[in-house]
């Protein structure tokens, strides 16, 4: 029994590229199934180009940057295992070898910008709403008071050396400067370290740590009191 | 060591294969550019982290997905409020298209936005992921003959506004 054009055309609009034989035979019966299906076609056609936005540039490398990054959960039988041969100081080094791809904070700083600190500094001029940079700060376990908050022109995760960080870009007097916000990292407090024409500063916080870091004309060290002040860390569903 | 690259490169291919689908998924459904990145992002994170757990390599499109629906489901659980308001709405631009398809374009991705999530999702799986009803329906937890009719009606909501929207280029007459 053949299908009737009603039936024809609720199963295209189910499934317009269909390639059921029940549905090529239908299509191939008369000209206004044939006509149906290709304008069914052509509105395919239509969804698929409105659906396809285009994808964040680097949208997969930081994945990969964060997931790489992440701490590994625990195995504790191999952990009890280990913790019987290996003595605590050499733990401790060899630890920071397995979960890090950088050899050091400053290592990573400076990588880390060097990547696209440049670009989001000078792409960083529309603003960002406090709705989003309260979401991304609570899936760091922290807040940002308005001090910062009202300062930040942009935000976004990122890796750090131990998992997830934000990068932020903030507006100061001096003009645009970076603050990379590392929840799980303690630095050497107050170096300064110096790479292409910039230089940062290296901030402990309650928890975590950041990095703050502008031009070499810019006096980074101005905001260490107010990033002190405002970043609030370790909170619980903030 | 050899599993950890094992793991590591497993992973790798599955940021590749379906992270923009992904993204485009998200932003479908949250319509907020950085909330979809967020969204994204943790979904891999999670996903990285119960890599072990995904035997069957065929099932890491719907697992995945799975895992992005629920840290969406969560986002709400947070009280963070839903973004829909479709004219703030950034997206990319994409090729370049003539204008009369720009507008199309336009008033589809409006559409889309304005449909109903019970239309709208069935419909965003199907054309970014390419599922099939019977995937829809076991990713959903509906059953087949509820997708086949909510893909119907969505791509009919869809044809009904862009009428109204006095676009018949491209357009099938429905009735």
């Amino acid at each position: 029994m053949s299908m009737n054009f009603s039936e024809f055309k609720r199963r295209l609009g189910e499934d317009p590229l269909s390639r059921d034989e029940e549905m090529l035979r239908a299509r191939n019966s008369a000209p206004e199934f044939e006509q149906a299906a290709l304008d069914a076609e052509a509105f395919e056609r239509a969804l698929q180009n409105a659906v396809n936005i285009r994808a964040p540039e680097g949208l997969v490398n930081t994945i990969l940057d964060i997931a790489h990054t992440a701490p590994k959960r625990r195995n504790w039988v191999p952990l009890a295992m280990a913790a019987t041969v290996l003595l605590a100081v050499g733990a401790a080094g060899i630890a920071w070898k397995q979960s890090h791809r950088w050899d050091s904070v400053d290592a990573y700083v400076e990588d880390h910008y060097s990547k696209d600190g440049d670009k989001l500094v000078a792409n960083s001029a529309d603003g960002v709403s406090e709705k989003d940079i309260n979401r991304i700060m609570a899936r760091l376990d922290a807040f940002a008071g308005p001090q910062l908050s009202d300062r930040i022109r942009f935000i976004k995760l990122c890796p750090t050396p131990d998992g997830r960080g934000a990068h932020m870009v903030v507006s100061t007097s001096q003009g645009p400067v970076t603050i990379i916000y590392m929840p799980n990292t303690k630095v050497s407090e107050g170096e300064m370290l110096v790479f292409d024409q910039m230089h940062a500063l290296l901030v402990n916080l309650d928890h975590g740590s950041v990095a703050i870091i502008g031009t070499r004309a810019q006096n980074v060290e101005n905001l260490q009191a107010m990033v002190r002040n405002s970043l609030k860390t370790g909170l619980i569903d903030a | 060591m050899t599993s950890d690259t094992d793991r590591t490169r497993r992973f790798n291919q599955l940021a590749e294969a379906y992270s923009t689908d992904l993204y485009r998924y998200a932003m479908w459904i949250c319509s907020n550019d950085a909330l979809a990145k967020d969204l994204v992002q943790e979904t891999f994170l999670r996903a990285w982290r119960a890599l072990d757990k995904l035997n069957d390599t065929a099932a890491a499109k719907s697992w995945l997905i799975t895992i992005l629906r629920r840290e969406y489901a969560r986002t709400f659980e947070r009280k963070v409020p839903k973004f829909t308001d479709v004219e703030y709405v950034v997206i990319p631009e994409d090729a370049e298209l003539e204008p009369e398809e720009r507008t199309e374009r336009d008033l589809l991705r409006k559409g889309i936005m304005k449909l109903d999530p019970k239309y709208r999702d069935p419909l965003l799986m199907q054309v970014v992921f390419g599922y099939s009803c019977a995937e829809i329906s076991e990713q959903l937890g509906s059953s087949k003959s509820a997708v086949m009719t909510q893909l119907f009606r969505a791509r009919e909501k869809l044809k009904v506004q862009m009428q109204k929207d006095g676009v018949t280029g491209n357009v099938h007459e429905l009735f």
